[in-house]
């Protein structure tokens, strides 16, 4: 796209037919030429019918020569910049949700860009912070922003745009203009109003608006995972990666899926078509690009189809079906459950996780401890009542250990021909009981029971009970698992619970019976979650910081707010995944914007004056129409043509540059340098330069090295043989490599120098839009393999004992060559990890920003927060001391295993 | 192209220089060593092209009062008596006179156009004075060698002689030609009569006084050959667009606007002034040659000599 600062001088343009005319009417001026002959010639008459005129190709040459200086002066740029003329304040607005993630680096830079070029009072806002509590938007100068840019994170849930709105409806505020950085989603107009009353508004954003994957369901032998895109443009496909542990623990990719759109189409349906026990295991489900909240979903229990083992007594007897006491278990089990039936034996071998006696009186005592071991090690053992167990139970004097209440003899019969009492309703579920938030119908009722013998643990173990309090079901714990008892039949027999949807509930509430789907908000009521994992606004897991519980009928709600993020949720021992998104709350496109109010693309490409270029292009041009017009007069000879084409291309012969790099190469070679690499955007090369100065000072302090001010190099141009250590800050920006500077790099790699790469964004792998640029930058390098450091790597006692590595940021990992030989030696403190030294050391944390001084020796960028935030940059010094003496001294710390041995040799 | 070397025309372009200054007396010692230098590659030149021309028979076929025998004759009433041979008459009776071969040697005059116009050159061709230089000089060469004597005319080597040290005298005065005319007048036909003359120009001067000088030599009972001189530019006039053209020595000068649209009536003119000079040449009993400088000077001087050979 292209601007003119001066677009009126374009109407000089219009003058360029006059100027035809008028070159054309004009001959070129004429040669001398001497000519004896010229004495026949006299008295010749030229015929009038052919007049001279200038040749059309120089005609056109003059004419482009002025058109290119027009336009040159009407000062085109490439890519302008909006130019406010205003010095109005300025707002920056950025949505800042979930579905701002996937190209959150690309917004901060814009932001960067926007306070870069403002010197009028700026205030930085994101719209899912909380409101500004003053009645003040907090405007300050530019500068004083832009350390805090790189801080902000994307929230895991949807902007308020209409809280904000509100608010400012409420706290008029000074005219101030806008730019909001908006995520391309959902109802922009209350927000857009309100900020235009203030100002004048412009809306960047972004040209491919986040996916959003909705909760998985399970429909047959397949895991259904819906994608939804808020525009419908292009057919696109989208790798979905589906996660869990694998057998060891270690989280893996499980599966991998595609999910296609075609032209036109916003919803899509990702396929798993996976084994039944591989499934069991994923824990969440994630986009393999542009990775966002909103592109991630928890799985939990739900999704986990369990194996239900239904025991059938061997004496089973003929019956009607229906009053076959497995009957309605089986009904309710088998669509979402594997069921599998059989004597105990077979059962127990297949390893359930439930299973299910349905009015069993007792088992030998061999199988009853088989199953107590099972049940021990996490199985749930579900009992139903029935008139044998009742019968079973005037017997008993012991307690069967397989029961979770001792029972009273027989039962006892409600509502019969021979009774008084009426039959039993069921009492509401307490708070504490798994049943919490079930509301029980008014047409279940218990005719006959099994009743529990009183005790002082009675009531700890009831988890339902009728209106009189007689304990429905009890439970008990064993070991790992439990015992369920449910005081009625499973079959219509002795209550019509079985026949209720309530049942069905139950069975979910106890684990048995999976909803095949998320949690429903009936589920979720009547209990307090609290959030114990959350997701982060890339769609990570992190441990959720303390937090109030939050009751089940808001998170039930299906909104995602500051108090309600999506995560896992804990409820006395259920855990239920909460995600970002369900169909009430899909994204739309954005829409509602006031039709003034411009959307502009969202690319932050430098913007490029063209006038230089063209100035250039005008000279040419008529510098070759001075030697055309010469050529057309034949005043051309030999020498004066190279002299012209000499002249006209300035070819200077560039001596400055040769000794540019002889006085770089004498400068490594005399002193200790630390170099960084130019990444082409200036910010990054500046905080690169000041972190180098930061470490050199510190290490001039406190070590032996001294070097002098680091160097930037240029990987393509300069010589980096003589550097023994390069820091590489990862940005999207740098070019991939050529391939003479790849192999420049390779033979400085073999040859024992290091780099230090950064991807300066706390979070190393592909999902970054660093760690892919690191991917695509390292792609032609012969980089080792590598792992995350070992606690005992010579790194990390090369100076100063460290056991972390932080940066600015603290939470990312150190990842240098592998270890290839674990070997202990006898007495020694360490192990040998690798004779060789890591050629690269890769990380994440943005080390030159902990480490930059100004010329005061005062730092420069902000590092965590008080006390704790100096420990982590006086960390990152260290690390940054024991980097360079790992660099200069390479495994001379791990030759100090052999120091017992030499003296021993020397016989002291 | 000839054997001329290429040291010829780059010395023999440093009198043409030193001539512009030529009224500085105090480097005239300069002038004079530069002068000397140049003469002797010219010279050489001339000679080594004389050489290549075959050397006939020389000699007038009848008595005269030449150096070789001829005949004996019986001695007539009248003849001297100093002029019998006595060894010869002692054989007889008769008296015999020894004849020797008439080898009284003719004047061959010399003209090399000094005029401006005879400078022009066109790309990296000779100009054509040097052309003529090399033609007149190497033609006297010949003449000299067959004992006939050569002058320059117009020139201080305008006195008849021959031998080596004339060839040096006429190299000098070539070397030293040069007029501040456009066109050079042909020299008034005075001193030796009877002789053979050439004339070595390009014939671009005015037509009115180029024949009446002719035929003033014609007239003077010199018989003689024209050689034309021509630049191929002059014969083909490869030029076109808006052109001012002017005389070497800028006195004339014609403007064109397209200069291709001339050139038949250029070359048109031309012809009809080298037919002019030809029928000229062909009643005066001359000769006429046409020579363009991209030519070999070989075959100009092979013709040169011949037509001087038929005239005996």
């Amino acid at each position: 796209m292209i601007g003119f600062l001066s677009p009126a001088i374009l109407l000089g343009l219009l003058a360029l037919p006059l100027l035809w005319w008028l070159l054309r009417a004009v001959p070129p001026a004429p040669s001398r030429r001497r000519f004896p002959g010229v004495q026949l010639l006299l008295g010749l008459k030229d015929p009038e019918s052919t007049p001279d005129h200038t040749p059309w190709w120089l005609l056109l040459l003059r004419l482009t020569a002025l058109a290119a200086a027009i336009i040159a002066f009407a000062e085109p740029v490439l890519n302008p910049r909006a130019k406010t003329v205003s010095d109005a304040r300025l707002l920056v607005l950025l949505d800042g949700g979930w579905a701002s993630a996937p190209d959150w680096q690309a917004r901060l830079s814009k932001v960067e860009a926007i306070l870069a070029s403002s010197t009028r009072p700026v205030a930085l806002r994101l719209l899912t912070a909380p409101l500004p509590a003053e009645g003040d938007l907090g405007f300050a100068a530019a500068s004083d922003l832009m350390p805090i840019v790189q801080s902000l994170t994307p929230a895991p849930y949807t902007p308020d745009r209409a809280a904000f709105a509100d608010w400012l409806v409420q706290n008029p505020q000074e005219p101030f203009q806008t730019i909001w950085l908006s995520d391309g989603m959902n109802d922009a107009g209350p927000l857009a109003k309100a900020l235009q009353k203030q100002g004048a508004l412009s809306v960047v954003s972004s040209p491919s608006p986040a996916l959003s994957l909705l909760p998985a369901r399970i429909e047959g032998e397949q895991l259904l995972v819906p994608v939804h895109r808020v525009d419908s443009v292009g057919a696109i496909s989208v790798p979905l990666l589906a996660i869990g542990p694998a057998p060891d623990g270690v989280e893996q990719v499980l599966w991998r899926s595609d999910a296609r759109f075609t032209a036109g189409e916003t919803d899509t349906l990702a396929i798993f078509d996976m084994p039944f026990e591989l499934r069991n295991r994923i824990t969440r489900i994630a986009l393999g690009t542009g990775a966002s909240a909103g592109g991630v979903v928890l799985a939990d229990s739900g999704l986990i189809r369990r194996k239900v083992a239904l025991y059938t007594p061997r004496d089973s007897q003929e019956g009607p079906q229906l009053v076959d006491p497995l009957f309605y278990l089986k009904k309710a089990l088998e669509p979402s459950s594997q069921v599998i039936r059989g004597t105990l034996d077979e059962l127990l071998l297949a390893v359930p996780d439930v299973l299910i006696l349905a009015d069993v009186t007792s088992l030998p005592d061999d199988e009853t401890t088989r199953v107590l071991d099972w049940v021990e090690a996490g199985g749930t053992l579900l009992r139903f009542a029935g008139p044998r167990l009742a019968s079973a139970s005037r017997d008993i004097a012991t307690v069967d250990p397989l029961l979770p209440v001792q029972l009273r003899a027989g039962g006892r019969q409600l509502g019969g021909a021979m009774t008084w009492a009426t039959p039993k309703r069921l009492r509401p579920f307490g708070n504490d009981s798994p049943f919490a938030g079930l509301v029980p119908p008014d047409d279940v009722e218990v005719f006959a029971q099994v009743l529990a013998q009183p005790g002082p643990d009675l009531a700890g173990k009831v988890m339902a009970a009728l209106e009189d309090g007689t304990p429905l079901v009890t439970a008990t714990r064993h070991g790992q698992g439990r015992i369920v008892l449910f005081h009625v039949t499973a079959n219509a027999e002795w209550s019509n619970l079985p026949l209720s949807g309530l049942f069905v509930d139950m069975l979910t509430r106890l684990s048995v019976s999976a909803r095949g789907g998320a949690a429903a908000a009936d589920e979720l009521a009547g209990q307090n979650w609290l959030l114990v994992r959350a997701l982060d606004g890339f769609g990570n897991l992190v441990d959720a910081a303390p937090a109030q519980a939050v009751s089940g009928e808001v998170l039930g709600k299906g909104e995602r707010n500051a108090t309600t993020p999506p995560g896992y949720y804990q409820s006395n021992e259920r855990e239920v995944a909460v995600n970002l998104l369900s169909e009430e709350t899909l994204p739309m496109a954005l829409y509602g914007l006031p039709a003034n109010v411009v959307v502009e693309g969202f690319d932050t490409r430098p913007e490029t004056p063209l006038k230089p270029l063209l100035l250039l292009l005008a000279f040419a041009l008529l510098a070759l129409d001075i030697m055309a017009s010469l050529f057309i007069s034949g005043r051309l000879r030999g020498g004066a043509q190279v002299a012209l084409v000499g002249l006209m291309l300035g070819i200077a012969p560039q001596a400055d540059a040769q000794e540019t790099t002889d006085a770089r190469a004498l400068l490594a070679a005399n002193n200790t340098v630390l170099a960084y690499v130019l990444t082409g955007d200036s910010r990054t090369d500046e905080i690169s330069r000041a972190g180098l100065y930061g470490l050199s000072r510190t290490l001039f302090e406190r070590t032996s090295i001294e070097p002098v001010d680091p160097i930037s190099v240029d990987i393509e141009r300069d010589d980096i043989s003589l550097i023994p250590f390069l820091y590489w800050p990862v940005s999207d920006l740098q070019t991939t490599l050529s391939p003479q500077a790849a192999g420049k790099v390779n033979s400085y790699l073999r040859n024992g120098g290091m780099i230090l790469f950064d991807t300066r964004d706390a979070q190393l792998g592909a999902g970054s839009i660093n760690g892919a640029a690191l991917q695509r930058l390292t792609a032609q390098l012969e980089i080792p393999p590598l792992s995350p450091i070992e606690p005992d790597h010579v790194l990390g006692r090369s100076f100063y004992l460290l056991e972390v590595f932080p940066g600015r940021w603290n939470k990312g990992e150190l990842w240098v060559e592998a270890p290839s030989n674990l070997t202990t030696t006898e007495g020694a403190p360490f192990r040998n990890l690798n004779d060789g030294v890591t050629p690269v050391v890769i990380g994440s944390n943005d080390f030159a920003s902990a480490w930059a001084l100004n010329e005061n020796g005062r730092p420069m960028y902000p590092v965590g927060t008080g006390t704790r935030g100096d420990r982590q940059r006086e960390l990152a010094k260290r690390f940054g001391v024991n980097l360079i003496m790992y660099v200069m001294t390479g495994n001379y710390k791990s030759d100090q295993v052999h120091i017992p041995a030499l003296l021993e040799r020397l016989g002291q | 192209m000839s054997q001329a070397p290429q040291s010829l025309r780059a010395r023999a372009s440093a009198p043409k220089d030193l001539r512009a200054r030529a009224s500085a007396p105090k480097d005239l010692r300069a002038r004079a060593q530069a002068l000397a230098g140049a003469l002797p590659p010219l010279l050489a030149d001339a000679e080594r092209l004389a050489a290549n021309v075959a050397m006939g028979a020389h000699g007038r076929r009848r008595a005269g009062n030449g150096e070789s025998f001829w005949q004996y004759r019986h001695a007539m009433p009248g003849d001297s008596l100093a002029s019998i041979d006595w060894r010869r008459s002692a054989q007889g009776d008769a008296l015999f006179i020894r004849e020797r071969e008439w080898e009284a040697s003719q004047t061959v005059g010399f003209w090399v156009d000094p005029s401006k116009a005879m400078d022009y050159f066109s790309g990296k061709l000779e100009p054509k004075s040097q052309r003529a230089k090399l033609l007149a000089l190497a033609c006297a060469s010949l003449l000299s060698r067959a004992g006939e004597r050569v002058s320059l005319l117009a020139s201080p080597a305008a006195r008849p002689g021959f031998g080596q040290s004339k060839l040096h005298q006429m190299a000098l005065a070539l070397a030293g030609l040069g007029s501040d005319s456009d066109y050079g007048p042909l020299p008034h036909p005075h001193g030796v009569r009877g002789g053979h003359r050439l004339f070595f120009s390009d014939f671009m001067g005015d037509e009115s006084t180029i024949f009446p000088a002719l035929s003033a030599h014609a007239e003077a009972g010199n018989d003689g050959a024209i050689i034309h001189i021509l630049d191929p530019s002059e014969l083909s006039f490869p030029y076109d667009g808006r052109i001012i053209f002017e005389s070497m020595g800028g006195l004339v000068d014609f403007e064109t606007r397209r200069a291709k649209a001339l050139r038949d009536e250029y070359l048109a003119r031309l012809d009809t002034r080298s037919e002019r000079l030809k029928t000229w040449a062909h009643r005066a009993g001359w000769h006429y040659l046409r020579h363009s400088t991209d030519t070999a000077p070989k075959a100009a001087l092979l013709w040169l000599f011949n037509s001087l050979g038929a005239g005996r």
